[in-house]
């Protein structure tokens, strides 16, 4: 549905964004992953037709970017505020015409969505008298409420409270059962290990992966061991037919060397430790990521 | 509907609903009719109080009948309004002396002022009021009319003249002045078309003042709430910008329009046959619509880069010179409105709209002179619109640090 191909942005000294490519499909959740600064807003504010790209190009089902599309894409930026002094349904109203809903419409759906959050009571209410954890559900129904065919957050996940993440993981899944296109970006993995299909991994301005979650997995193999124990973990580091640990309390993540056999580190490890759970799985998306972003600091 | 609209409509609603907006509503007529009252209130009532006027008379001649003529006027409530008090009277006063000891009563209270009257070894004939406050131009003018009359009276029967003739010669005359304009004669009066432009003028600024405020305000909260980027994907920019401009000009009319009514009821009554003829409003509204156009361009240019609320106070500290300049020079064009250098300064577009205005009911520029300024003034207002459209596409996304002037043209060239 979405397709961005080789976009770039340069700012004043910075390449903020470089060469970035990656396709969204229908019913697919897509997760833009990155570290801070890595130039995920800048590559949605461009997708988003915000900022023009200096060179590459967006598409929405083969067409360039319209007036048509702008009615077909929600966005919940970043940074999130409200006009503090307007109420919620105004305030909800006037985002749905901007989005070209007629006026009728847009105040029913609106009721619709404030009974499904429970703000219905609020609705005659300045935004400013909310709770914080309310004026964000007011941002997905802005996000939501022209019933779009792609739907964009930017790190919609941080500084959510517990209600809410549950609230907008059913919103995400409802998405994508309706055949929509999700875009979020985030720098949390396990969030994004939870949620997307596919994924584009960005550092400095560059795609590092690139692909369905699955494929990404696969191609780092079954190479990981999650170990809990009682007792000083310190020596793992040491083990042969390692990689790398990561020790945390009571638990590690060790990544073998090409070839090594989980039984030989095994037996390494018993009788100096109390061991609880010994598994050979997949890596984490984490620590790809570690990985991936660790092979471009060597190369940089 | 058209999204230049909705966003129109947006601000006019919020605006409006806003309790500040109400409060200046009635507030401003408010403040302005207190300002425009209460002085003259306090005046009057100074007015009404009996003054004491001292008298030290050189001459020995004058002091008896400008007393008498003084004790004549009386206040509303039938009290007498002057009581005079002779200081010092006769040709062989000590002078030094007698000023010393009225100003020393002036200083203790006794006297209000005193009048010195000193004509000795001279031909003109000088005339003071002495007191703590200079103020009183009524006192003034009646001592130093009575003066004259006295003085003239005495010069006439020295020359053994029936004074009474004063009188006959005293004729009262009231200075018309008539414009001449093509065939056709037309009172004007010179204060009443003062005002008529002052008013076009205080308008326009007063519209671009308080639009031009809540423009900068509007645009920094929605970058500092963010909010701006999802307006900005949901319409275009320059459907943002022109949104904002018709709603919050909207705004600035409603509240005009409203003062214009209240105005209406209040001097209703009032000489209403003051107004200039139809083409010369049609005239100025085109400047008024067209300077206030440019005027708002200006106000987005170097507005939406602000950052903070601070930058804001400031930013328009220095707009607000840009409204001086005109205004300061309303005297001046509407003195000289045929002078050359007039002429070559209403091309400049800042100053077109407030020239215009100001030369229009004074004297009608030629036609091609206002063609001119009407098709300059839409090419700069045009032009100011396009950078400025450029300058908030990218202003509204910037925050942090304030971009400098160079960076700002670079974006204006940029496109």
């Amino acid at each position: 549905m979405l397709k961005a191909s080789h976009l770039r942005k340069d700012f004043t000294a910075v390449r903020a964004v470089d060469d970035v490519s990656f396709e969204v499909k229908r019913g697919a959740i897509f997760g833009l992953l990155g570290r801070n600064g890595a130039g995920k807003t800048t590559t949605i504010r461009m997708v988003l037709n915000i900022l023009k790209p200096d060179a590459g190009t967006v598409t929405f089902d083969g067409l360039p970017f319209s007036e048509r599309t702008r009615n077909l894409v929600g966005y919940v930026p970043e940074e999130r505020g409200l006009y503090r002094k307007s109420t919620l349904l105004d305030t909800i109203l006037y985002f749905a015409r901007l989005r070209g809903m007629s006026g009728a419409l847009a105040r029913s759906e609106a009721l619709r969505w404030l009974d499904r959050f429970s703000l219905r009571p609020y609705a005659q209410r300045k935004v400013e008298e909310l709770s914080k954890g309310n004026q964000q559900k007011v941002q997905f129904i802005i996000a939501i409420i022209h019933n779009p065919q792609l739907v964009v957050l930017d790190e919609p996940f941080s500084g959510l409270d517990p209600v809410n993440q549950i609230l907008l993981n059913d919103i995400f899944l409802e998405l994508k059962q309706q055949n929509k296109a999700i875009i979020f970006s985030t720098h949390q993995m396990d969030q994004a290990e939870r949620l997307s299909d596919a994924l584009c991994l960005i550092d400095r301005g560059k795609v590092v992966l690139n692909g369905l979650l699955r494929d990404v997995k696969k191609q780092y193999g079954k190479n990981s061991i999650h170990l809990e124990y009682a007792g000083d973990g310190t020596f793992l580091r040491l083990l042969n037919g390692i990689k790398n640990v990561m020790v945390s309390e009571n638990s590690a993540e060790l990544h073998m060397e090409d070839g090594a056999n989980p039984q030989t580190i095994l037996s390494q490890i018993v009788g100096k430790l109390e061991i609880r759970k010994f598994e050979v799985h997949e890596p984490s998306l984490h620590s790809i990521f570690l990985h991936a972003v660790g092979e471009q600091e060597l190369m940089a | 509907m058209n999204k230049t609209l909705v966003v129109a409509q947006w601000e006019y609603v919020e605006k409006v609903r806003s309790k500040a907006f109400l409060i200046g509503l009635f507030l401003t007529p408010m403040i302005i009719v207190a300002m425009g009252v209460l002085p003259g209130l306090l005046a009057d009532k100074e007015n009404e109080t009996t003054k004491v006027i001292g008298i030290v008379d050189a001459t020995g001649e004058l002091a008896q009948p400008l007393a008498r003529r003084m004790e004549r006027y009386t206040l509303s409530n039938g009290q007498p309004n002057y009581l005079t008090r002779f200081v010092a009277v006769g040709t062989t006063i000590n002078l030094p002396a007698a000023i010393r000891d009225a100003d020393s009563m002036v200083e203790r209270g006794e006297l209000d002022g005193y009048i010195l009257l000193d004509l000795r070894g001279r031909k003109d004939t000088t005339v003071e009021y002495r007191s703590k406050t200079a103020g009183d131009i009524r006192l003034v003018n009646r001592l130093g009319e009575h003066v004259r009359n006295i003085l003239s009276e005495r010069r006439l029967i020295a020359r053994g003249i029936d004074p009474s003739i004063l009188d006959d010669l005293r004729v009262p005359i009231e200075l018309r002045t008539v414009k001449i304009a093509a065939g056709e004669q037309e009172e004007t009066d010179f204060v009443k078309t003062f005002f008529s432009a002052y008013i076009f003028i205080m308008a326009m600024f007063f519209l671009i003042f308080t639009s031009g405020q809540l423009l900068v305000r509007s645009v920094l909260e929605e970058k500092s709430n963010r909010i701006v980027e999802v307006l900005v994907s949901s319409c275009t920019p320059k459907e943002l910008m022109f949104g904002k401009v018709l709603g919050l000009s909207a705004m600035g009319l409603t509240q005009m329009a409203f003062w214009a009514l209240i105005a209406l009821a209040v001097l209703g009554k009032v000489g209403s046959t003051a107004f200039p003829p139809v083409e010369q409003i049609l005239l100025m509204v085109v400047f008024f619509i067209l300077g206030y156009l440019f005027y708002s361009a200006i106000f987005i240019a170097f507005g939406s880069p602000v950052t903070t609320e601070q930058e804001a106070q400031q930013l328009n500290g220095y707009l607000v010179l840009f409204v001086i300049l005109p205004v300061a020079l309303v005297l001046p064009v509407m003195q000289h409105p045929d002078a050359d250098w007039v002429k070559v300064l209403t091309f400049i577009p800042l100053l077109t709209p407030t020239f215009m205005a100001l030369r229009i009911p004074v004297q009608m520029p030629s036609t091609g002179e206002i063609l001119g300024a009407i098709a300059l003034l839409i090419a700069a207002t045009y032009l100011m619109m396009i950078a400025a459209g450029r300058i908030f596409r990218v202003a509204i996304l910037a925050t942090g640090k304030r971009p400098s002037l160079a960076e700002i043209w670079s974006w204006v060239r940029e496109g």
